[in-house]
């Protein structure tokens, strides 16, 4: 009617218009023989060149696939692998950690993997069993376990040679259980200028939640019950971890209070004696060049063995076209082939196979490590692990800063497990 | 300083205790401020100092420099444009879409209008935190994920500048518009050539608010995007917390980067903000 | 004069905002509800409907209470002292001593600053070792120390925001700097809409300006008060910016609040449901809270 009403209309129709044609473009795929994947992974620094390399080598032996990696700094990937899974633009193969399987799994984002595995090329045979059954399921299997990264006895060699602890050959001899542990310790701990405070330490902690674990699973205990349904947190094995770290600090006094500083360092600028870190710390005490160290597996503290350990584990997502699914597992049965160039980087590999080799005796910090895989510890298996395990570390981390005592600590982190469990 | 006709008053112990009060108070309001100037100006060697210097000497532009050469570690030229793009366009759009709601609030008869009204205005009580997770969910239906759309769009429904206009326009006189339609103008011809130029004021106003909060955003941004290059300033600013967190001058020049167009438009437009502070305080 | 129907031209001018509107401000209002009344894992199949349970272990969660006892203790201390801050500074604006527009421009300018900004900067002055804070207060004290060693240290080495007992006072106190520009706006207008006679009336019947300000300045002055309380209230009950940026919540949960759990539980858990049912149980706690208030803080006519 009036021109003023239709260009009201207009522009509003045009307004319209461009914000409908916002609304996200779908890319078609290209039709080539060639399948590209998409290959996430959070290994920043020198895993990272590793796995690059490892890449690289893949992509020029197999001409129809191409692999495209990339990284993704571990502190925002699991962000964007779940909205990636959620929303679209989710990767064609890529690394979980074991103890984030189980949400992963359970929402029926990933690729069962039972029909590949059936064809036979990757056998449970062939692996260590305990990271092989880490990437079941509810009696399925999703993953194929890469590596195993267990916890170990790192070691100054030089101040054990200094404190006189060697063995018959005059090598540094690490300490086998915890008698020899705190006498070690103890000699290892000296205040060389007379203050009170030593500077020199025989141990220290590091990650809180990785050492308390190893304690744990030595004291036959664990955060969940088998089943994963319940609490284990205020069990009589959980104080009796909790309450020996306590002692190194406060009764035995061979260990700091682990608040503000960076123990790590101190182990790297050779203040400290020893230290229970993870495998993959090696590449940081190789670009140290004055220090002196060796591994050995984790001392007998408690009545069994045990060691804190996870995986990367490959995995596929569920919604997956046939022939990336092909690929996809090519490449996966690749890694896991030469996961001992992977294990140089500083991993432990879980096919039996290099495991035995010559090859990977070679790497000494690593063959130590791989020695405790029979009986290492995983995180129990649960949708619900992540919402756990700051309660523990909170525990941990007061009791040991002498802000809360260990059993109150405790009591508190596993009445919200509790809470957190109920609500799955 | 306008030199105001005061009552003559005695000098008075009070009066001058209280003027010490609010030069030392603004004093100690600007410090953390000037603090996080000269720090950025300072040299990286003189930053961490055990007695620390107000004014920085030598003075440096060396952390701005590293900040807009770097740009694979720090991309603050990146952020500094999105932050332009996306607060200008949200000004704009705000402007855009409250005028013609507010003028239909107030100059046109229609059904259910108050009430309507009514539901808008309620909604400014609401706290808009509550919403993060739904608007979040709406936006990745849409594909607007980690998109300029996504950034701008959800942030120019807020109320409070359809109240604004509303109110202003109440204010202009009917005689004015019905002179108009007299004359044959329709409805868009008024709002467009009557109303609008008449609120230059309010909407210059309402645009300046809806600056700052757009540049300021915080929240909504960090949630819709994932990308680093698609951040905006305040979110980016975060990155010296993880690995740069000893990077202290450079943490400082990208603050100090995002300061300077919100502290500038403040200096220039602190009538309109204190004009429109006051209009919903009293209205309040 | 108007005499045609007017619906379609309103409904034409309507449109662009009520889109918006209806997307992003209506729809998530009640979607979220609609959501809260779901168990739903971001990547589950599908949402499963559970009715009001997500509310009775909202209510029953360890966590969830201390947010909300820690979120008070916030509101607690930012709300009165903020806006007793917020008057005494319009007071002072409105003698219209010399200097006053600089004194405006002062105490506003950390309005306008983002609050990552304003985090990142206290927490660089929070630092224990570093830290103008410190710095300061370790030279106080150290000239008491010559005088009384044993009560003042020699040097100030408080971890502000280490600490559990400091981290949530030391979040108040950059709050309230970072927002007590804004109430004195609106309270400076308050105080110019009273009207001149009726202060000079009391003037000239010998009243103090103490008396003046309690017997005329204050009662005026309450429905400015009340908007400025009330509308703290629903900012300060939703804090999150700041504890996110710099304690993420600890130490220990000494800075956990509300809408922070509820990212948490949101977008670092990403259980949809549950995380929806904590937001709008503060919502209803606050809703309720400034019912209180407009009772409580009635304008007496």
């Amino acid at each position: 009617m009036r021109p003023s009403h239709g260009t009201c209309l207009l522009i509003w129709i045009s307004v319209c218009l461009a914000l409908i044609c916002g609304c996200g473009s779908h890319k078609t795929p290209a039709r080539s023989k060639v399948v590209t994947l998409q290959f996430w992974n959070g290994f920043s620094g020198p895993d990272g060149t590793t796995m690059e390399r490892i890449v690289r080598r893949f992509n020029s032996e197999h001409p129809d696939i191409k692999v495209r990696m990339q990284i993704i700094p571990w502190g925002t990937y699991y962000d964007k692998v779940t909205l990636g899974l959620a929303y679209g633009g989710a990767p064609d193969v890529f690394i979980l950690h074991c103890d984030a399987l189980p949400r992963y799994a359970d929402s029926s984002s990933l690729l069962c993997l039972d029909d590949l595995i059936a064809k036979g090329d990757l056998r449970e045979a062939d692996f260590m069993p305990r990271p092989w059954q880490a990437c079941h399921w509810k009696g399925k299997q999703y993953a194929i376990p890469l590596d195993c990264h267990p916890q170990g006895l790192y070691y100054n060699v030089d101040l054990f040679k200094k404190a006189g602890i060697v063995d018959e050959r005059g090598n540094a001899k690490p300490p086998a259980d915890l008698k020899e542990f705190l006498a070690d310790a103890k000699k290892l701990t000296i205040d060389t200028n007379g203050d009170g405070t030593p500077d020199q330490w025989g141990f220290v902690f590091t990650w809180l939640r990785t050492n308390y674990v190893t304690f744990l699973s030595q004291q036959g205990g664990s955060l969940l019950s088998k089943d994963s349904r319940e609490s284990m947190l205020n069990s009589p094995q959980a104080n009796a971890a909790l309450d020996l770290m306590t002692d190194f600090v406060d009764k035995y006094k061979i260990a700091p209070r682990p608040e503000g500083q960076d123990a790590w360092i101190g182990f790297q600028t050779g203040k400290i004696a020893m230290a229970l870190e993870g495998i993959y710390m090696l590449s940081s005490l190789e670009q140290q060049k004055k220090l002196h160290y060796a591994g050995a597996p984790c001392p007998m503290f408690g009545r069994q063995r045990g060691a804190w350990a996870n995986s990367h584990l490959l995995v596929m997502p569920a919604k997956l076209s046939p022939e990336k699914r092909r690929a996809g597992w090519t490449f996966i049965k690749y890694l896991s082939d030469h996961s001992l160039e992977w294990a140089k980087g500083g991993q432990v590999p879980v096919r039996k196979s290099i495991l035995a080799s010559p090859a990977f005796r070679q790497l000494p910090v690593q063959y130590e490590f791989s020695k405790q895989l029979p009986y290492v510890a995983y995180l129990p298996a649960s949708v619900s692990i992540n919402q756990v395990l700051p309660f523990a570390d909170a525990a941990v981390e007061a009791a040991l800063c002498g802000i809360k005592p260990a059993h109150e600590a405790l009591a508190e982190a596993d009445r919200r497990t509790r809470e957190v469990l109920e609500r799955e | 300083m306008k030199k105001r006709a005061r009552l003559r008053r005695p000098f008075s112990a009070s009066a001058f205790a209280a003027q010490a009060g609010m030069m030392i108070g603004a004093l100690v309001m600007l410090a953390p401020v000037v603090w996080m100037f000269s720090t950025s100006l300072k040299p990286e060697s003189a930053v961490l100092d055990a007695n620390p210097k107000w004014i920085p000497n030598p003075i440096t532009l060396e952390h701005f420099h590293r900040l807009f050469t770097q740009a694979q570690d720090f991309p603050v030229l990146r952020w500094l444009a999105n932050s332009v793009f996306v607060a200008c366009s949200v000004t704009l759009l705000v402007l855009i879409v409250t005028s013609t709601a507010a003028y239909a609030f107030s100059r046109l008869k229609f059904p259910g209008r108050d009430i309507l009204f009514m539901v808008v205005i309620a909604t400014m009580m609401i706290p808009g935190q509550v919403n993060l997770i739904p608007v979040f969910l709406i936006v990745q239906k849409l594909g607007w994920f980690n998109s300029y759309f996504g950034l701008i769009v959800p942030c120019i429904a807020g109320a409070f500048g359809v109240f604004l206009l509303r109110q202003f326009f109440l204010s202009i006189p009917v005689e004015l518009e019905e002179a108009a339609f007299v004359d044959g103008a329709g409805l868009f011809t008024i709002y467009w050539r009557v109303i609008l130029p008449l609120a230059k004021p309010a909407l210059a106003t309402l645009a300046i608010f809806t600056f700052i909060g757009a540049w300021n955003d915080f929240v909504w941004p960090m949630i819709v995007t994932s990308d680093i290059s698609m951040r905006t300033l305040p979110v980016g600013v975060m990155i010296f917390q993880g690995r740069y967190v000893t990077e202290y001058g450079a943490t400082m020049a990208t603050a100090a980067i995002c300061s300077v167009p919100t502290i500038i438009a403040f200096l220039i437009f602190q009538k309109r903000i204190t004009e429109g502070i006051a209009m919903t305080g009293i209205k309040g | 004069m108007k005499s045609r129907n007017q619906a379609p031209a309103a409904a034409l001018f309507l449109l662009p905002y009520a889109t918006v509107f209806l997307v992003f401000v209506l729809a998530p209002i009640l979607y979220g509800f609609f959501i809260s009344l779901h168990k739903w894992y971001i990547l589950a199949p599908r949402p499963e409907f559970i009715g009001l349970r997500n509310y009775r272990m909202v209510l029953g969660d360890d966590l969830f209470r201390l947010a909300m006892l820690r979120t008070a203790y916030f509101v607690v201390m930012v709300v009165p002292v903020g806006n007793a801050l917020s008057l005494l500074l319009a007071v002072g604006l409105n003698q219209n001593f010399r200097g006053t527009a600089f004194y405006k421009v002062a105490y506003y300018l950390p309005v306008v600053m983002t609050v990552s900004v304003v985090a990142i900067l206290w927490r660089w002055l929070y630092s224990t070792e570093f830290g103008l804070l410190n710095h300061y207060l370790g030279q106080a004290s150290g000239v008491m120390h010559g005088v009384l060693p044993k009560v003042f240290p020699a040097t100030w080495k408080t971890e502000w925001l280490n600490n559990p007992r400091t981290a949530m006072p030391s979040i108040a106190l950059l709050s309230v700097w970072w927002g007590a520009g804004g109430n004195m706006l609106i309270y400076l207008a308050g105080l110019k809409n009273i009207p001149r006679e009726l202060l000079e009336a009391a003037e000239i019947d010998g009243a103090s300006p103490i008396k003046r300000f309690w017997a005329v300045t204050w009662p005026l002055l309450r429905p400015t008060t009340l908007f400025c309380v009330v509308m703290s209230v629903i900012a300060s009950s939703q804090v999150f910016g700041q504890t996110y940026i710099l304690t993420g919540g600890g130490p220990y949960y000494s800075t956990l609040t509300v809408i922070l759990y509820m990212y948490q539980q949101g977008f670092g858990q990403y259980q949809l449901g549950y995380a929806a049912a904590v937001g709008y149980v503060l919502f209803a706690a606050v809703l309720v809270f400034t019912l209180i208030q407009f009772r409580l803080l009635r304008v007496k006519q």
